[in-house]
Formats: C-alpha cells, structure tokens, sequence
C-alpha cells in the first residue's frame, strides 16, 4: 500500500497542517466533490512540500540535484503519487472512478505550490496514466507489466510529446493543424517510429516513458508507449528554457524506435482529445497551486510594507487595494474552474462524454483561462512588490517564469482558441 | 524583407550624429553582444563574459564621453539640443541585443551624469573633476543613481508627497566637507561595478523643505564605501544591483550637484529622464523580438503554411508591431521634449515628470503584453533559450517594474492630468 493510503487509512488529518482546505475559506471549491482522502492527501502533500521544499528553498535556490531531485523521489516514490491512479490491488491508489481526477487536482494544485516544475512532472505522469491505468481503459497486459515501475522503489516521470508547429509545409497531416513531431510506419505488426528534435513536455533527458502522439497511415492521431531506454531513442543537450527547473528537458531523436502494438495505449480523436482534457486540468492545477504560492508572498508584502512614509500599511492603500482585490478574484475563479473542470472528467456520465468536442472545449477553455488569470495576478502581483517581484530571493519571480513555460509548452495559444471556436462557433475547415 | 529600420520615429527630431552613433552602437551589439548573450543568465555575478563588451563599448569606442564638454575630452552632447535624442538612438541599439546592457550603459554614462553635465545646469567644475575619469581611460567606467532604501522603496521618487522627508541617508556639513551615512539598496551598475555614485542624500532627516534635498557624488574608492554582492534577479544580467554602505565617507563641499533648492528641482529631471530612457530599452528589446518573431514565422508552419501566413497569428503579429512603431514613436518624442524645453517645458516641471511616467508605464504595460503574446504563439519554443524572445520578456518585466512601479506612475500622471490634491 502507498504511503499516501496509508496515511489516510490511519486518519491523522490535521487542519492546521495545510493542503487544500487551508484555502477554503478564502477560496472555496466545491466541496461537496472533495472525499477525505482527498484531504488527507492533500495534508501529506502539504507536508511534504513544508519539508523537503519549501524549509530549503532559500538555501537551495532551484538547484535541481540536491533540492528538486530529493524532493521529487519522496514524492513520487515514497509517497507514492506517481502511482496514484493505478488499480489498487496491482500497489497503486486504487482511486474510485467517479472521483480520481478530483483527487488529482487536489494533489496537483498542493504540488504546484510548492515547486510548479514538479507538479508539471506529476501532471504529465498523471495525464499519460490516464490513457491506460484508469478503469475506463484499464489495460491489463501494459498495468501488469507497468505498476511494478510506478510502485517500486524509483521515481518514474512520464512525458508526453504533443503535436506543435512543423518545419516545412508537408499538408494536413496532423491533429488541427499542429504536426506530429514523429513519422511513424507500420511493419510486422509494430510501429516504426522516426524523428529529428522531437520536443517532449519535460524531462527529455530524465524522463522514464514518453507518450508519444503520432500518426497512422490514415492521419488518425495515436499515443506510443516508449521507454526512455528503447533501442533508438536519445535525448539531446539539456535545453535553457525560461523556467520548470525540476524538468531537465532536451530533444528527442528517434532512429527507428520500435513500438509493438500493446504499447499503443490509445487511437483516434476522441481519446487523444481525452488525455488532453486531462493533461489541461492537471496543468490548470498546477497553475493554481502557483497562484496560491504567489497570493502567500504577496499577503505577506501587503500585510507587512508600508508606503508615502507615513505609516500606510501597503494593502491599505485604494490602488494596490484594487489590483489585489483583482488578483484575489482570480485565484477564486481559477480554483474553482479547475475543480469543476476535474469533477467533469469524473463524471462523464453527467457531464459529456470523455474526449467529446464539448469536454475538449471546455478542458482547453478552462486551461487558458486559469493560465492566463495566473499569468496575469502574478505579473500584477510583481508590479506591487516592484524590486522585490524580480528579486528571486522573494521567489516570487519563479513562480511567475514557471507558470510562463506551462503556458506557452502546453498548447500553442493560436491552436487553443482554434479548438475552442470549432466546438463554441461549428466550424467546419480548421 | 522588413528590418526594425522600418519602424518610424520623427526623423525631423534626429542629430547629426543619429547615424554615426546608430551604426557604432549596432555594430557593436552585433559583433560584441548578440551572438554571446544567451550565456549572460550564468555570468549574472562575475561578468566574465559580459565586461569585455562593455570596455568595448564605453571604453574603447568611447561613447562614455557623451555627455561631457568637448574641451574636456567628452562628445559635449549633454550641451547639445540632441541630448535625448542621440541618447535613444544609442540606447535603442544597445537593448536591442541587450536592455540591460542599455541600462547600465544609459545609468553609467547619462542619469546621474546629466545633473552636472546638462544645459542650462552644467556644473563646470564637478565636470573638470569627474571627466577624466570618464574620458581618459579605455575602461569601462560606470556611474549610480543611488536613491532607493531599504526602509521606502520608491518613496524617495515620490517628491511631490513626501519632498524627501522619508530619506535616511544623511549628509552632514563638517567644515569643507560633507559626511555621508546610510544604506542604499538597488541601483544599476551596484554590485561591484561602480566608480562613482550620485547619492540621493538629506542635510535635515524627516524635513519636506526642498532645500534639505542633497545629490552628492561619492567616489567608489573612497573609504567608507561598501558595495554588496550583486542580487540574483528573474533577468536582465548584464546589470549588476547590490546594496550599497556608506560609513562616515567625506567629500568636498563642493561635491554637491548644486545646492539647496536646486538639487531637488533638477533630480525631478533626472526623473524624466529615467522614464523616457527606458522606453528606449524597451523600444531597442521589442524591435529585436520583431526581428527573432518574424524569422520564427516564416520558418514554422501551422495547417500547413507559415505560421505567419495564417490569419489568427497575423493579427497578433499585426498588434505587436503597432505596438512597436507607437512606442518608438513615442520614446523618440518624450526623448525631443527634453531636448527643447523651450518649446515643451522643462525637464523638471511636475507636467513634464508626470508624461515622462505615462509614456514609460504605457509602453513597458504595452510590451510586457506583446511579449507574453509572442511566446504564446511560440509555443514550446516560446520559453526556449534559444530563440531570445523570453529574455527579453524577463528583461522587460524588470523595466516595467523600477522607477517606483507602475502604481507610483499612475498616481504622477493623475495628479497633474486630473489636478488630483490629494494622492
């Protein structure tokens, strides 16, 4: 049993430990959705990221090998969140269906506060999890050969390579216009796959799967299953990228990588469209958890500073009053968008069904949305804090640099409103 | 094929130097900095990589003359009617590889320079004191504005409320020397860099009268003076901030830009100056990402055709450049109101501090946005090293940011637009 369940199983939740309820009261979600599994593993979360992030964050910086690297195997490993959507029986979490992404949204959101690089990770492993571990498509002969990674004794991130912009001009080819960033060719029942620079979400050069979006002969959209020790594959240097340090990122090669049939965990539109309605959701709580951190230090700030020498505390001040008032209702909508959005995903059989043009839409409107009002609170957060919102020592900054990364990685902005217009406006040729 | 020579400025505004100084500047950030400053974010605290460019550029080339007296080694352009103007064009260049390298060169050689170095003000001897330091060296040599403290942030710009009653460091008159005391936080070209700082001091703590207003230049290398070691920041690198100590450190009486009364009023144009200068980093930066948007696409394709070429991306892409040609547009006719004060008034009168703040935060709002959105259509490779383009997004937040933030911005311009009496 996870270390996450048991912890719950021996019912020492504490409210003033934080997590998600910590919030509640300032920024509600619906709580009617949130089981008490879901508190005590939003509290454990919460622990965790007290210990082995946030008490080093000064000393550590974002130094990925002895503060993330720690911090990420507890967290994957001995608390067991990488396996937490996997069957029960098989050493995973053993989620109910009807409430699993809710779950997730709750770990994620406390992740992303901590260290929004490492909730970025989880989201991804999740999100892949989900084409595959939960008991909508729960596949037997991949879990009985996977589960042993994700519950051993070994962190094990997963990455996905999405459709993005291409090199040249080669026809419609792709999924909505983004090319797949692998060509791939069947032969003796397995795939082919090829590619010069495929860029996955994160961790190039340390992730243990790639979930890889390709094509087959008819242009219908797959996900390959490959091993980051698959004969043929290799990672690139390292990329400098703007922020996400916890993702040691770097392109992909793929000279001929075999994939046979079984490591295909999905095909067609509609579930490539269902990973996605995840992997938004586990990035809008990502998100969320950032604005969360960002909405502490600025409290802070605010509670703390005064100005026109003459003893005004900050916050009490009409203007910054107003752009806080601002950046606080967007944390409430944001939260509560990525609840409901979670919840939606839960329950297709209220809602829409999973990987439908409606849940798509909805899924990519919600990540723009809670992206960009994160985006936005922390810009605006920075301007109050003025110095202080650019000086990492204030680790705001990081915040707003990984938060950034997220935003332009997951999606191409033109490609998400797109998607959004053609279920909102019917459109029939993009 | 557009180039960033293309976005407009009042072209009846420019010096008979815009062309000298624009090719010198260009040159230089395309042999010196371009091609290197993708390491400049690990070179942050030691300038390894970075200082060269800057000898090069200051030092060499000698643009660290510029502002003073040509009988004194210097470019005499602060007593020029192109002061401004020819400024811009340098610093533009120079942001467009590097904003904060325009920084620390528009701080090191121009702000608190200007004070002495400026006509009508021109303070003859602190010149002949000073412009050997500057002029007779192929080093480069950088000057501080050192106002902002620990205990106020932007008070200290906030003249018109609180007429420098909350400064705390304090210059005391003993015999021909003034002693100076107190901790200064933040300035560009801190952090080990400096060799001369223009210190915001007072001769009266907690007074709001003007005439206890004291700028007072304070050699690095006299005794009594410590600089920090440099901040780490989300960007802008290649300028080095720190704290600053000034311990019972003397210099002559006559060290003082100018005096009672007179200090104070001129500060509040180096105000102006400081705004309408970093619409040149700004402007210099965005024309670059214009540049690195622009090859980005042409050369990726979306539905089958350069990203460019598909309506939704155009439309942004059009927004940007608007921005662009306004905001050049704009920088270049602040920096022409400095310039003639005959016609437009002077530099430090409240209406002219109070546009200088409007046109800064508009365009430093309008480019933070426009780089947001560019990396959004970049996608993955929006936050990627190694297209640039989100440097110049950290780069220009910080800009956005200084001068007291864009909250102290929009109270100036309120208060003189709206005759607000009591903000």
């Amino acid at each position: 049993m996870l270390a996450l369940f048991s912890f719950y199983n021996r019912r020492t939740f504490d409210k003033d430990r934080g997590g998600a309820m910590k919030y509640q009261e300032l920024f509600p979600i619906p709580i009617e959705w949130v089981q008490d599994l879901d508190e005590s593993m939003s509290a454990t979360v919460a622990g965790w990221a007290e210990r082995e992030v946030v008490s080093g964050r000064l000393e550590h910086r974002e130094d990925y090998d002895s503060l993330l690297l720690p911090a990420m195997r507890k967290l994957f490993v001995d608390i067991g969140c990488q396996a937490m959507l996997l069957p029960g029986e098989l050493g995973g979490g053993g989620l109910a269906p009807g409430g699993a992404a809710v779950t997730a949204a709750v770990v994620l959101e406390q992740v992303g506060s901590a260290d929004t690089g490492i909730g970025f990770l989880l989201g991804n492993t999740l999100s892949l999890q989900s084409a595959f571990g939960i008991e909508a498509h729960r596949d037997e002969a991949l879990l009985s050969e996977l589960a042993p990674v994700f519950c051993g004794d070994q962190e094990a991130v997963c990455s996905l390579v999405l459709p993005t912009y291409g090199d040249g001009i080669d026809g419609d080819r792709g999924f909505y216009g983004l090319d797949y960033q692998v060509a791939a060719a069947q032969e003796d029942g397995q795939w082919i796959l090829n590619a010069d620079g495929a860029r996955p979400q994160c961790s190039g050069a340390t992730a243990r799967f790639f979930g890889i979006v390709f094509g087959l002969e008819d242009g219908t959209p797959a996900v390959a299953l490959v091993s980051s020790g698959a004969a043929g594959l290799s990672a690139g240097e390292p990329l400098k990228k703007t922020g996400l340090a916890a993702s040691v990122n770097a392109d992909l090669e793929l000279k001929g990588v075999k994939v046979p049939g079984g490591y295909v965990v999905l095909t067609g539109a509609d579930r490539l469209r269902e990973l996605l309605c995840w992997y938004y959701m586990c990035c809008s709580a990502v998100c969320s958890g950032a604005m969360l951190a960002s909405y502490e230090i600025l409290k802070e700030w605010g509670d703390t500073r005064v100005i026109k020498g003459k003893g005004q505390v900050f916050k009490e001040n009409p203007l910054v009053a107003a752009l806080m008032g601002e950046i606080g209702g967007r944390a409430a909508t944001s939260r509560i968008l990525t609840y409901d959005l979670a919840r939606m995903l839960s329950r297709p059989d209220i809602y829409a069904p999973a990987g439908g043009q409606a849940i798509y839409a909805t899924a990519t409107a919600v990540f723009k949305q809670v992206s960009r009002a994160v985006m936005k609170s922390i810009d605006n957060a920075m301007e109050l804090m003025a110095s202080a919102g650019y000086a990492t020592e204030w680790n705001l900054e990081r915040y707003w640099r990984d938060v950034k990364t997220i935003e332009t990685y997951v999606v191409p902005e033109t490609a998400a409103l797109t998607d959004m217009a053609r279920h909102y406006f019917g459109l029939k040729r993009l | 094929m557009r180039t960033i020579d293309d976005f407009t400025r009042p072209l009846e505004y420019l010096s008979h130097f815009d062309k000298y100084l624009g090719k010198i500047a260009r040159d230089w950030a395309e042999k010196e900095v371009i091609p290197i400053r993708r390491g400049f974010d690990e070179d942050w605290e030691e300038h390894r990589t970075i200082e060269p460019a800057y000898r090069k550029l200051m030092g060499e080339l000698g643009l660290q003359r510029y502002f003073f007296p040509e009988d004194l080694g210097g470019l005499g352009m602060g007593q020029s009617d192109y002061a401004a103007v020819g400024g811009y064009r340098g610093i533009e260049e120079i942001s467009r590889a590097d904003s904060a390298m325009g920084v620390a060169f528009g701080v090191g050689v121009a702000w608190p320079i200007l004070i002495i170095t400026l006509e009508p003000h021109v303070n003859r001897r602190l010149c002949e004191e000073f412009a050997p330091m500057f002029c007779d060296t192929s080093e480069a040599v950088f000057a501080v504005n050192a106002m902002t403290e620990p205990q106020g942030g932007s008070d200290i710009e906030n003249l018109d409320v609180l007429k420098g009653s909350t400064i705390q460091t304090t210059a005391v008159l003993e015999g021909d020397e003034w002693v100076i005391n107190g901790h200064k936080l933040w300035p560009t070209n801190s952090g080990g860099a400096a060799s001369l700082f223009g210190v915001v001091c007072t001769t009266n703590p907690g007074s709001t009268d003007p005439n206890d207003f004291a700028f007072i230049f304070v050699p690095a290398s006299l005794p009594g003076v410590t600089q920090g070691r440099p901040y780490q920041k989300a960007g802008m690198a290649a300028d080095k901030n720190s704290d600053i100590w000034f311990e019972d450190v003397r210099v002559p009486v006559w060290y003082r830009a100018h005096g009672p009364g007179d200090d104070h009023k001129y500060f509040k144009e180096m105000v102006s100056w400081g705004n309408i200068l970093s619409i040149s980093f700004v402007g210099g930066a965005m024309m670059n990402v214009f540049e690195l948007l622009r090859d980005f696409c042409e050369e990726k394709t979306y539905r089958g055709k350069p990203l460019k070429e598909n309506d939704d991306i155009a439309g942004v892409l059009a927004d940007i450049a608007t921005d662009i040609d306004v905001i050049r547009i704009v920088g270049y006719q602040g920096a022409r109101m400095l310039d003639r004060p005959d016609l437009y008034g002077v530099g430090w009168s409240d209406e002219m501090v109070a546009k200088a703040r409007a046109y800064k935060y508009f365009a430093c709002d309008r480019a933070v946005e426009d780089l947001g959105r560019a990396m959004n259509i970049m996608g993955p490779h929006g936050s990627d090293r190694v297209h640039d383009v989100e440097k110049h997004w950290r780069d220009l937040k910080i800009v956005q940011l200084w001068l007291g933030g864009k909250q102290l911005a929009q109270m100036e311009t309120a208060r003189w637009f709206y005759e607000c009496e009591t903000l």
